[in-house]
């Protein structure tokens, strides 16, 4: 017998002989939990947790907007006019506002990730990234600024219909579903928060639409 | 993790003379006991989440392996190895392994609790890998050859003076004393390690049978950077963690983070399948996951099972005035506060650990906070009742029981042993009707005095009265 | 209807006035008050230290003395918590004892909540007058839902101000047999509820259960406090704060 078998010997012992549930009808079914009711405004309640959770907010009417709004962030702050962003976001004219992006994975010494997302979780402020050979993970991981580009109307209420998305337009989930809300964080040192630990220092979610 | 839970009285005894510690100790107060308070309060329906909560964990732990099993079918349909281990020695095994077969030789960890019970980082290092671990609270304890004080902020016994003497020490560097400076080094100072990594290690916060993923939540950042850049993923984590669907796992992450930390989530979330996708340039070429059992199965069927609900978010520790008090390093072992209470004596033997069940008052705060209604203190009163069953309470303690119990139940023999002994207290304590020592309690009357009684009880006043 | 009165082992042995207090404000209201004279311990001591088996031969005795009576009444949470909460968790295997012990737990009262939830009592015989700050004991508190009670009563006598202490619901550290076996844990949350106490400036500080007023008692007067009153709710509302000196 190996561990295994040792495991779910065990396991079916003690459970003796009650009444065995249908497990995989119940998971087919993924019910919903309790949800908390929230506004109906979908998009102010995103940007005001995103805020509330420090990352930047910023709104543009089409994705033309998008590369000036960047390089206005960049040059307020004065980081570099430079990065890696996902293949989908290169064809906006970021040369034509001063930007350099290349269409790539990042590496641990870029400092500026542009990516988009799969959707917006109003109730808490959180963007939902998809990992993927066009949407490589790091680009949101590794620079010191990650500024997300999220279509307004992707943006829903909670995660159940985040996830509920996903099934209909994926299917199976991608290798990594991450969920981000706002820069990295750590408050290891003395109870207090700093924001700026392994992952990105600032987030600006740029809402579009 | 070596077991020094049977020294927990000296431990403890320490820890109240330590004032750092106890300025620390008392951050813990604002930041997660307020913490929690406005997260929940943020939460309109509450209460409903906790009972969904607890109904799904509960629901779990009574079919336990068919989740399991349901976990691994799925887990193996996207390329994911899952292995079972009955013990930490198992786990070491399995990971020394895979590096092996591999040819793994750094190691970048995300924090994983499971781990320490394995003792998994000293044996992977006696097998020749380097072993980075980069939760900060983590890798400050990795440089300071400590154990984690506190399940989910580890280092909350360290203050930042301590941190910067550590970090000028091991880093060659100057001198830090701001914290976000310190943040700043530990960053620069462990990137590479994450890029230069082959194998990275996690815990799982809780793993999805529905879909066969391994969820982990972090705020670091250090989570995802592990299991995204090295070309092993190995995650490690107790067979009760399986939840079923991904509705769920967002339910029970709506009281997670809240109760944790006071967060409405946690910065980071991730949920992650299987291996790299074709034409992907991110992510691990193999990923496997190790169930242990390690003493977990023996709960079930039996009045501890509720433990297993837990979903490791250490409220109980934050609320508890005993914790609050002594802080985790008196549990002597990976878990400390009630939690720890229960499942250490379980994991390590009862003998070993004698002190942790019985040094509670039963205020019940644990049970109010724990978001999956595990009733601790019950399990605690349980754990007492084994000591008693197994003979392993002190003989006295067991005489004295009997004595009293027998004495109560022979109103005649009460009455007269009662009247004795309150008219000698009541002369013991004189004019100022006070005692300062107590034969046999000199556990109260070193801190306390007992105010003396009147010197009759009221049954023979009451007596006296009704029959004039 | 008959309220028999349950005074608990310690009120018995160490201050009676509690009892004879409880039974004052009783019968102020007209209740038939019966006090089962062989009455002792509930078993909780026993319980709490793991001895299944005499907590509940303790707990059938208290369940024959008390059977007659319509209400069982204690002043003190964490008794009246062991027989309302803890009684049928004991006896949940034996089903025929099991009634019983379900009606007695449905007619067990703590003192206060009582006073209040059942014979709505409006006037209060005390007359104290001062500063209160009122310590919830926790199985009071959290088994039995005792907090808003006491209040309540206190806030009726005119001559009494309440204030609160900040974290009046954090354990005092008494727990039993605890406060000996882990005495210096028990003494610094002993000394942390003392300083929270002295902080409101309060004259008196006020609960519902006399094994936290002797651990406070205790502490404070340790610290060289021998001002600050430590009394017991019945105590106060029955106008009998002074007797047990």
């Amino acid at each position: 017998m190996n561990a295994r078998e040792n495991i779910l010997a065990r396991i079916g012992k003690a459970r003796g002989s009650s009444i065995a549930a249908d497990v995989d009808g119940e998971i087919r079914r993924h019910q919903r939990g309790p949800i908390p009711p929230l506004e109906d405004d979908l998009v102010k309640r995103f940007g005001e947790r995103a805020v509330s959770l420090a990352s930047d907010v910023a709104r543009a009417r089409t994705i033309t907007e998008v590369p000036g709004l960047v390089a206005h962030y960049l040059i307020e702050r004065q980081l570099p006019m430079q990065g890696v962003c996902w293949p989908a976001l290169a064809p906006y004219g970021w040369n034509s506002v001063g930007i350099e992006l290349q269409t790539r994975a990042a590496r641990g010494d870029d400092l500026v990730g542009v990516t988009g997302a799969f959707a917006g979780i109003a109730e808490t402020g959180t963007l939902m990234l998809l990992s993927g050979p066009e949407t490589p993970a790091t680009v949101s991981l590794l620079p010191e600024t990650h500024i997300a580009i999220l279509d307004a109307e992707r943006i829903v209420a909670t995660m159940e219909q985040a996830w509920d998305r996903l099934r209909v337009e994926r299917g199976a989930l991608p290798r990594a579903v991450n969920f981000v809300s706002g820069p990295s964080r750590t408050a290891d040192i003395e109870q207090t928060v700093t924001l700026g630990a392994h992952g990105p220092y600032r987030v600006l979610i740029i809402i579009v639409g | 993790m070596e077991v020094t839970a049977m020294h927990f009285k000296r431990k403890a005894a320490e820890n109240l003379g330590d004032e750092k510690l106890q300025q620390a100790l008392e951050k813990l107060q604002t930041k997660f006991v307020d913490g929690r308070a406005a997260a929940i309060a943020e939460l309109p329906n509450f209460g409903e989440v906790r009972d969904a909560a607890a109904e799904i964990r509960d629901k779990v732990v009574r079919h336990l392996d068919r989740y399991l099993l349901h976990f691994e079918q799925e887990a193996a349909a996207r390329g994911t190895v899952v292995h079972w281990a009955e013990t930490g020695d198992e786990v070491n095994r399995i990971v020394a392994d895979i590096a092996r077969q591999h040819g793994l030789h750094k190691v970048v960890k995300s924090k994983s609790m499971v781990s320490e019970e394995c003792g998994l980082n000293e044996a992977l290092e006696s097998q020749g890998l380097n072993v980075l671990e980069t939760d900060l609270g983590e890798y400050i304890l990795q440089l300071a050859h400590e154990p984690p004080s506190h399940i989910v902020a580890p280092v909350v016994h360290k203050s930042k003076e301590d941190i910067s003497d550590l970090f000028s020490r091991h880093h060659a560097s100057p001198r830090k004393t701001g914290i976000a400076e310190l943040c700043r080094e530990a960053r620069e100072v462990l990137r590479p390690g994450f890029l230069s990594a082959d194998l990275g290690i996690s815990g799982a916060n809780f793993i999805i049978a529905e879909t066969g993923s391994v969820l982990i939540v972090t705020n670091e950042g250090n989570g995802r950077l592990a299991t995204t850049l090295p070309r092993v993923h190995v995650a490690i984590t107790g067979i009760e963690k399986v939840v079923p669907t991904l509705e769920d796992a967002t339910t029970l992450l709506r009281l997670l983070p809240r109760s944790a930390t006071g967060q409405s989530i946690t910065n980071y979330v991730s949920v992650l399948t299987g291996t790299k996708e074709k034409g992907e340039s991110d992510g691990p070429e193999h990923f496997h996951i190790i169930l242990l059992d390690n003493g977990r199965s023996q709960l079930l069927g039996t009045e501890l099972q509720p433990m297993l609900r837990c979903i490791r978010c250490g409220a109980c520790m934050n609320h508890c005035p005993v914790y609050q008090n002594i802080g985790g390093h008196a549990y002597g072992w990976v878990y400390p506060g009630p939690m720890g209470s229960v499942l250490t004596p379980v994991f390590v033997g009862l003998e070993n650990a004698l002190d942790l069940p019985n040094a509670s008052t039963f205020c019940g705060e644990c049970a109010v906070v724990c978001p999956v209604k595990i009733p601790l203190p019950d399990l605690m009163r349980h754990l007492r009742h084994q000591q008693v069953q197994r003979h392993l309470r002190p003989w006295t303690e067991r005489v004295a029981l009997r004595l009293w119990s027998w004495v109560a139940r022979h109103p005649a023999v009460y009455a007269l042993f009662t009247r004795a002994a309150v008219r000698l207290l009541g002369w013991l304590g004189g004019e100022k009707k006070m005692l300062h020592h107590l034969p046999g309690a000199s556990g109260w009357t070193k801190g306390r005095d007992m105010p003396a009684p009147s010197g009759r009880t009221f049954r023979e006043l009451y007596q006296a009265r009704r029959s004039p | 209807m008959r309220v028999g009165l349950f005074v608990t082992c310690l009120v018995d042995l160490m201050r009676p006035s509690i009892g004879f207090a409880a039974l004052r404000l009783l019968k102020n209201v007209g209740c038939e008050v019966v006090v089962p004279e062989s009455q002792t311990c509930c078993g909780q001591p026993g319980y709490n230290s793991g001895d299944r088996k005499s907590a509940k031969s303790l707990a059938l005795k208290l369940l024959r003395e008390f059977k007659d009576c319509d209400y069982v009444v204690l002043p003190s949470g964490s008794c009246a918590g062991m027989i309302k909460v803890h009684y049928p968790t004991l006896f949940a295997n034996e089903p025929i004892v099991l009634e019983s012990i379900k009606r007695l737990s449905g007619c067990t009262y703590e003192l206060t909540d009582f006073l209040v939830n059942v014979l709505k009592i409006e006037k209060i015989p005390g007359h104290y007058s001062g500063t209160l700050t009122y310590h919830d004991s926790c199985s009071g508190l959290r088994e039995l839902g005792v907090q808003a009670q006491p209040r309540a009563l206190l806030a009726k006598m005119p001559g009494v101000t309440l204030t609160e202490m900040q974290n009046a619901t954090t354990c005092c550290g008494f727990g039993g047999t605890f406060s000996v076996k882990f005495g210096d844990i028990s003494t610094r949350m002993a000394d942390k509820k003392c300083a929270n106490i002295t902080q409101t400036g309060a004259g008196a500080v006020v609960a519902g259960d006399l094994g936290c007023l002797l651990n406070i008692e205790g502490r404070l007067r340790r610290n060289g406090d021998l001002r600050t009153k430590v009394l017991h709710v019945a105590e106060v509302l029955a106008g009998m704060e002074d007797t047990w000196k």
